[in-house]
């Protein structure tokens, strides 16, 4: 049986390697030769690709890729307290409900979704007329072709990410711990700072590590609600291999932003992981 | 400080948990809430704590009202079953929580989270985490953390319920010990009877959202006030009776078989009319009773013997009335099936309740 065991696992193993590890392995080969008018040049080896990637423009709109998803996890992580909390208060039955409310934007295909985000938020949108009509602002406010679009498409379309971990965490604190800190004499801001928030930290950093993993990747957000003036990575890499078909370079570009995006991950939870600790021994 | 809870009331939804609840706890008294599980007990230390706000009536610390007071104001410290402590924090950070939530000294919280480690004989395990500790330890833990803020009044709810019987035994005598020791008003929630017994004061016995009775452990057990808290506080023999009648200074109280019992007076005893019982517990018969030894003797047969160490319990028949004798195992060894022994017990063992 235990011999059987790898058995089940290779069905999704199959999956994985001939959708995902063969292509991306394809693309890293590919970043590492020439992009030539007669197609790619398997001859000769070469770093140019990359060094391409330390160009001003790639740089910033890399820079502006790690601003809109940091931004977004930290709008997130803010946000996703309360709402855990006052999901965990609600009888049993109706939780799983409202955490489907929650998940549901992820449910809507991205590109619709960004349609939708462009009505409300185009100059002529529903949010600028409204403000305008009650004569809140002037002139239309700027909320979307910039990073403020992205942003706004992004925090409730990955909120889940974050919340659905939180959620489980929150649902696991024993009551007592709260009201042992109670009695004890903290007051409710204690009682979140010193037991709530370092019990549910593992859990956060998990749901924030996905969702930052996500917004770094996000393409049919920025590509609508961002365009050309706001490029992200992901964006690039889409101009880059489908537009130029510069297949080498677009490959550099994927595996450049795999790599960033795994060493601020990395980081991130290491960075964590010693805030707990220290937390944990403090005297 | 003195605890006065007054007509205390508190519903969740339909359920009306605590149902008019009234009681004084004197400064330094170990008072125990003793009922079975859904009894309101734990609801009413909850109230006290100010984990739940009360629905109706007021509670008082030191003559002071706390009702609306908020849980971080109140000076109580509770003392959780499954210990509640921080999983986080080292068993120092745990001691000295409370006291950095009063914002004391970093020498004075040093000194005084150690006194309260050296208290319960933990000092050597301060750094450790708690789920690096035993069940006892951690309960050790949790009371040090209770203490060491020296409450206005300690709250324990089922402190000892996870623990094996052995320790529980231990523990039982060490919280009496340290309560007596520092003289802290203490409120025990429980259901079990010897523990509530054996740390003790006053007992209050609860069914139901409401207090049966309340006294002495002793007072309880030889008094009971009615069938449930007889039988709640241990095993009994009840006795349908058919007529109660004052006979000179006693009573005498007649089974639905015609057998003529004396009973001792007792306040409230004499209250015809309502259908009555007669309570007996098992250990105050008495076998092989000369004539004129006891107020009471009777022929009776054993129907059944049962051994269990020190004590031998068997089943006795008076006619057609059946009871329960335990007997110490000195006696119980002349006992079989089919012997016919004289039973019998003084007027004061017998108690007269009546149905409510």
């Amino acid at each position: 049986m235990e011999r059987a065991g790898w058995l089940f696992v290779l069905p999704l193993a199959l999956v994985l390697a001939t959708g995902y590890v063969w292509p991306l392995f394809q693309a890293g080969v590919n970043s590492f030769h020439l992009n030539t008018p007669e197609g790619i040049d398997l001859g000769h080896w070469t770093d140019a690709n990359y060094a391409k990637l330390l160009d001003p423009l790639y740089q910033s709109i890399l820079e502006r890729t790690l601003r809109i998803s940091l931004i977004v996890s930290a709008i997130t992580a803010v946000l996703a307290y309360p709402v855990a909390f006052f999901i965990v208060r609600l009888k049993p039955k109706v939780q799983p409900w409202l955490i489907l409310v929650y998940v549901s934007p992820w449910l809507v295909n991205t590109v619709v979704k960004s349609f939708g985000w462009s009505l409300l938020l185009r100059s002529n949108g529903v949010i600028n007329t409204t403000l305008q009509h009650l004569g809140l602002i002037d002139a239309p406010l700027h909320l979307m072709l910039n990073e403020t679009g992205v942003i706004i498409a992004l925090v409730p379309g990955h909120f889940m990410f974050v919340l659905l971990p939180l959620w489980a965490a929150a649902s696991g604190l024993d009551p007592n711990l709260k009201w042992a800190a109670g009695t004890l004499g903290a007051p409710p801001w204690q009682i979140f700072l010193r037991v709530t928030l370092p019990l549910t930290l593992p859990s956060l950093i998990a749901g924030l590590v996905i969702n930052f993993t996500m917004n770094m990747t996000a393409f049919a957000a920025p590509a609508i609600l961002g365009g050309v003036r706001a490029r992200t990575v992901s964006f690039l890499a889409f101009q880059v291999n489908l537009e130029q078909l510069n297949w080498p370079l677009g490959g550099a570009i994927a595996v450049g932003l795999l790599v960033f995006t795994l060493a601020v991950v990395w980081s991130g939870q290491r960075l964590a992981f010693l805030a707990v600790r220290s937390g944990r021994t403090r005297p | 400080m003195s605890l006065e809870i007054e007509g205390l009331e508190k519903h969740f939804g339909d359920v009306r948990a605590v149902a008019g609840v009234d009681l004084a706890v004197g400064h330094g008294e170990f008072f125990t809430l003793l009922g079975p599980s859904g009894c309101g007990k734990t609801t009413i230390l909850r109230v006290i704590a100010g984990i739940y706000p009360a629905d109706r009536g007021r509670v008082r610390l030191g003559g002071v009202d706390v009702t609306e007071a908020p849980i971080h104001a109140r000076n109580m410290a509770l003392v959780f079953q499954n210990y509640a402590l921080f999983p986080h924090l080292t068993v120092f950070e745990n001691v000295a929580f409370g006291l950095r939530m009063r914002r004391l000294a970093r020498e004075e919280i040093r000194r005084r989270g150690r006194e309260a480690l050296e208290l319960v004989r933990l000092g050597t395990l301060a750094e450790r985490y708690p789920d690096q500790l035993s069940g006892g330890q951690q309960q050790r833990v949790s009371l040090a953390r209770a203490l060491v803020i020296r409450p206005d009044l300690l709250l324990l709810d089922e402190p000892l319920s996870n623990l094996d019987a052995r320790l529980r035994e231990e523990m039982r005598g060490e919280i009496r010990e340290l309560q007596r020791r520092l003289g802290v008003t203490t409120v025990l929630v429980t259901h079990d009877i010897q523990e509530a017994f054996a740390m003790s004061d006053r007992v209050a016995v609860l069914e139901a959202g409401r207090i049966l009775q309340t006294g002495r452990p002793a007072e309880l057990y030889l008094s009971p006030a009615s069938r449930f808290v007889a039988n709640f506080v241990g095993p009994t023999n009840e006795v349908a009776l058919a007529a109660i009648r004052t006979v000179g200074d006693g009573t005498l109280a007649t089974t639905s078989g015609g057998l003529a019992i004396k009973v001792a007076a007792r306040p409230g005893t004499d209250a015809g009319g309502k259908a009555a019982w007669l309570m007996i517990r098992p250990e105050n018969l008495r076998l092989f009773v000369a004539e004129g030894e006891t107020d009471n003797r009777y022929e009776a047969l054993v129907e059944d013997v049962v051994y269990l160490g020190a004590a031998t319990s068997c089943r006795l028949a008076i006619g057609d009335l059946r009871l329960m004798a335990a007997v110490p195992s000195t006696i119980g060894a002349r006992l079989a099936p089919g012997v016919r022994v004289a039973v019998g017990w003084s007027a004061e063992d017998g108690v007269i309740g009546h149905d409510r």
